[in-house]
């Protein structure tokens, strides 16, 4: 067609899906009921790449994945539309790219079998259950990195732009910057700042791989992007063919605008596993040859990946489970006391080979407690949630990260079992704590202690201080068979930065090894 | 409909005619010389003992007064008719049991006056269900709200400092609704409207109030009644950590003196306690509903330290008890001695 109608009905679709996924991302977070009320782990779901890795690692499939099995025959007929359409990573690249007005197709034309030796790594490896695929897909990729890194940045510049505002108390124009914070804070804005350990460089390495595109277009879908390379395997076969009729003057206008580089010559040999789609060419073609119709694909470019390098990537997936495997906690010699799990998470071996460290829990954890791991879970948990007392502790009564869970990692508990699960234990160290130490009285942990009957007690004692007087001292005491180890108490101890009271992992429900008591 | 503990009557009261009145909700006699006891079915079915006094009280219509007291307190209970210190209401409907405990106080025009900016302090501290006894109930809190519009209030705010997540503290609650609902403007703090406040002190020397608080025009402390570890009992002026900033929790290494200081800074116009439920063990959070008693009473009064000495009665101890009425006390920012109180009781 001369008109541009299939490239801005492309846009739109693109513009669609990026606003639904934004708005689900900002959904994940409560507004005090128990239920989020939105499927906001909806585009994971659909999410082919994870599903099968996740198959394949823990042999287990979530209820949700069989919507990825819609993207798969999706594939299969059209190709990869999902990548022209639909991939809000793939929308955000090509506003990225819109800066961009180099040509960028043909500079690099043998780079793009490297996408495929990824995903030949991240598939080997999940046979023998290392999941690593989270590290590199692009919608668990961007939601860690929305979550842990650019949405911190962005409230964290827009409130300070409207604290400076009131700050300065300026007659009508504070008014005015208040009515406007207050709409955000309703709209978009998360309930308070977030903050997240790692938090600039999963932030910066998001933005690097943006900035890829002003170096060249789809620089990631490209030569990065596995499950780019998942769906472009996925679209041998596929009936949607594009075609190059009679009066193809070789101009190669379709070969420099096409972002997946999948337009080898004029004549139409076309490597469809690379094309994204996106109908630029069809639009652009000064002539109006180019068509995309469900017709036999003819001429067609086959992949070529050489046997060599898919053994080697192949390989390398397996050989990276036992490195990573030997450090002494899978061997469970050594039980880290600071890796508290969520609540509902399954056991370690069983949880690593499902967590795909989207963030979602992370960015849904309603006091931000839970954070990402760099090596308190081994190199192979880089990125899962842990949950740190002294930035955010467990709400009793709160069961959102098992709901925004994608592959189960985190079970969804009813919240009846959720308040009988232990995620650890309360230790004291009467060498700081204030009644044990110092004789002022305290016993906040007891006070904000949730369970039922309060796992934290007291003791009353009469001491003589310093002074010589006699002062009765109320001094707290963990019954550890009740503690849950949520950790409001070491949140809440006035012992600055070094808390009297802490949580270790010890004593964990969904760990056999990971006991204190002889009888839990 | 009549108590039925009707307990020890040395001396029961009588008309002129010399029938005796029935006699409901007395408190044991040591207490208090000077009690008007109140009773709907009475009027219904009696006659009542002086008009005078009827004419001179305050109560809707189809209740009764039967005086109740030592001899020569005849003079005193006209007087008391007019005026008292401590309103205790029973009942079963908490936004009923609040409207008469006002009323007895002498009505909500007494308390807040037209185009008054309120700001009624609730409990929101916890994340836990009406039921569950944690958090002030919110259909008290939605009677005293509209109470308050129909004072001719110009603006209510509802809010409250909670110890766990605010978005589930205020809606677990129901807090947030049933206000919203009744009108009045329901807010999460801002960490930004803290104003550091000097407090002369036994203890603090100024601490950050929440703006709301300092720039009203009448307070309505509005607590639940709950045991509390390191307080004992938890009432009225601890209420008030709920609109400190900073790291309130310090002050519990001297807690009887800074409960003292911030409740001579606050001055409410109006403290409302609410008994409907109350948390009798593994307080303030509670959760267990075997710990929540019934019982469906509403304790209102402008003397902080009054308050809490009767809503200490409540669990069976005194204000004596209570380190920080002790202390409100001897300081004198109220009295703990209820004897010397006026306290009018209702029962719907």
């Amino acid at each position: 067609m001369k008109t541009k109608t299939l490239r801005t009905i492309r846009r739109l679709s693109q513009a669609l899906f990026l606003l639904l996924f934004l708005f689900l991302f900002i959904q994940t977070e409560s507004k005090g009921a128990d239920e989020l009320g939105y499927p906001v782990k909806f585009f994971l779901d659909f999410d082919p790449l994870i599903s099968i890795s996740t198959l394949l690692s823990a042999h287990a499939i979530e209820r949700g994945f069989y919507l990825s099995v819609i993207v798969i025959v999706m594939t299969a007929l059209l190709g990869r539309v999902f990548c022209g359409w639909i991939c809000p990573l793939g929308t955000l690249h090509n506003m990225v790219g819109y800066f961009n007005r180099r040509i960028s197709a043909g500079i690099h034309s043998t780079w793009y079998a490297f996408k495929y030796y990824i995903l030949f790594f991240i598939l080997a490896s999940s046979l023998f259950t290392a999941q690593l695929v989270g590290i590199m897909d692009p919608i668990s990729l961007l939601i860690r990195s929305l979550s842990l890194g650019i949405n911190p940045a962005v409230n964290y510049l827009t409130r300070t732009v409207f604290d400076t505002f009131y700050r300065f108390d300026i007659p009508v124009i504070t008014g005015g910057s208040e009515f406007l914070y207050a709409i955000l804070k309703k709209g978009f804005l998360s309930f308070t700042q977030p903050y997240f350990l790692q938090g600039v460089v999963i932030g910066a390495l998001f933005l690097f791989i943006l900035g890829l595109n002003l170096y060249e277009r789809r620089f990631w879908c490209k030569y990065l992007c596995p499950l780019g390379a998942l769906l472009g395997v996925l679209s041998r076969f596929s009936i949607l063919n594009r075609s190059v009729s009679e009066g193809c003057t070789s101009c190669g206008v379709c070969q420099g605008v096409c972002p997946g580089d999948a337009i080898k010559d004029s004549e139409g040999s076309w490597r469809n596993a690379e094309c994204l789609y996106c109908m630029d060419c069809d639009d652009l073609c000064p002539q109006n040859v180019i068509r995309f119709g469900f017709i036999k694909k003819n001429r067609g470019v086959s992949l070529d990946l050489t046997r060599r390098n898919t053994l080697l990537s192949l390989i390398a997936g397996i050989a990276a489970v036992p490195l990573l495997r030997i450090t002494p906690q899978s061997g469970k010699r050594y039980l880290n006391p600071a890796l508290i799990r969520p609540p509902g998470a399954l056991k370690e071996e069983e949880f690593l080979k499902r967590c795909v460290r989207c963030g979602e829990c992370m960015k849904v954890c309603i006091t931000n407690g839970l954070q990402p791991t760099l090596f308190d879970a081994g190199l192979e948990g880089i990125w899962t949630p842990k949950l740190v007392p002294k930035i955010g502790y467990c709400e009793f009564r709160c069961t959102l990260c098992g709901q925004v869970c994608p592959t189960g990692a985190i079970e969804k508990l009813p919240l009846i079992k959720k308040e009988t699960v232990k995620i650890g234990t309360a230790v004291i160290d009467t060498g700081r704590c204030l009644p044990y130490a110092y004789d002022i009285p305290c016993i906040v942990c007891e006070e904000v202690c949730p369970t039922p009957k309060k796992s934290i007690w007291f003791e009353e004692v009469k001491i003589k201080n310093r002074e010589g007087t006699e002062v009765v001292l109320k001094k707290p005491r963990v019954d550890i068979e009740l503690c849950v180890g949520c950790g409001i108490c070491e949140t809440y101890c006035p012992i600055k930065g070094k808390p009297a009271i802490f949580i270790i992992s010890a004593n964990e429900t969904r760990s056999a090894d990971n006991q204190i008591l002889l009888i839990p | 409909m009549l108590h039925a503990a009707a307990n020890q009557s040395k001396m029961y009261p009588r008309c002129r005619s010399g029938r005796p009145l029935r006699r409901v909700f007395s408190r044991p006699a040591s207490s208090s010389p000077v009690e008007l006891t109140v009773d709907v079915s009475f009027l219904l079915m009696e006659v009542v003992v002086n008009r005078r006094d009827f004419l001179r009280t305050t109560f809707i219509a189809g209740l009764g007064i039967s005086i109740d007291g030592t001899v020569g307190s005849f003079a005193r209970s006209l007087w008391a008719a007019d005026h008292a210190d401590i309103a205790v209401a029973r009942g079963e409907s908490p936004g009923g049991i609040t409207k008469a405990a006002i009323d007895a106080l002498g009505g909500i025009g007494k308390f807040i006056a037209k185009g008054d900016r309120v700001v009624v302090k609730p409990n929101i501290g916890w994340d836990r269900t009406a039921e569950q006894g944690a958090n002030t109930n919110p259909e008290v809190v939605a009677a005293i709200v509209t109470l308050c519009y129909d004072a001719g209030a110009g603006a209510v705010t509802v809010f409250d400092r909670p110890v766990s997540d605010p978005r589930r503290c205020y809606k677990q609650s129901g807090i947030a609704d049933a206000a919203a609902a009744a009108g009045a403007e329901v807010d999460f703090i801002d960490e930004r409207k803290f104003e550091k406040v000097p407090i002369d002190g036994l203890v603090l020397k100024g601490w950050p109030i929440y703006r709301d608080v300092l720039e009203a025009d009448k307070i309505i402390n509005l607590p639940i009644a709950k045991t509390h570890g390191l307080a004992t009992l938890t009432l009225g002026m601890k209420n008030w950590m709920g609109v400190m900033g900073g790291w309130r929790s310090r002050i519990h290494q001297r807690l009887d003196e800074s409960l003292v200081d911030l409740s001579r800074v606050i001055k409410p116009a109006l403290i409302v306690l609410d008994a409907v439920r109350i948390l009798t063990a593994n307080g303030p959070q509670g959760g267990s509903l075997d710990d929540v008693r019934r019982l469906n009473t509403v304790v209102a009064g402008t003397d902080q330290v009054a308050v809490d000495a009767y809503g200490a009665t409540l669990f069976g101890l005194t204000g004596g008890d209570l380190g920080y009425v002790r202390l409100g006390h001897q300081s004198g920012l109220g009295t703990m001695d209820l004897s010397k109180l006026v306290i009018k009781k209702v029962v719907l």
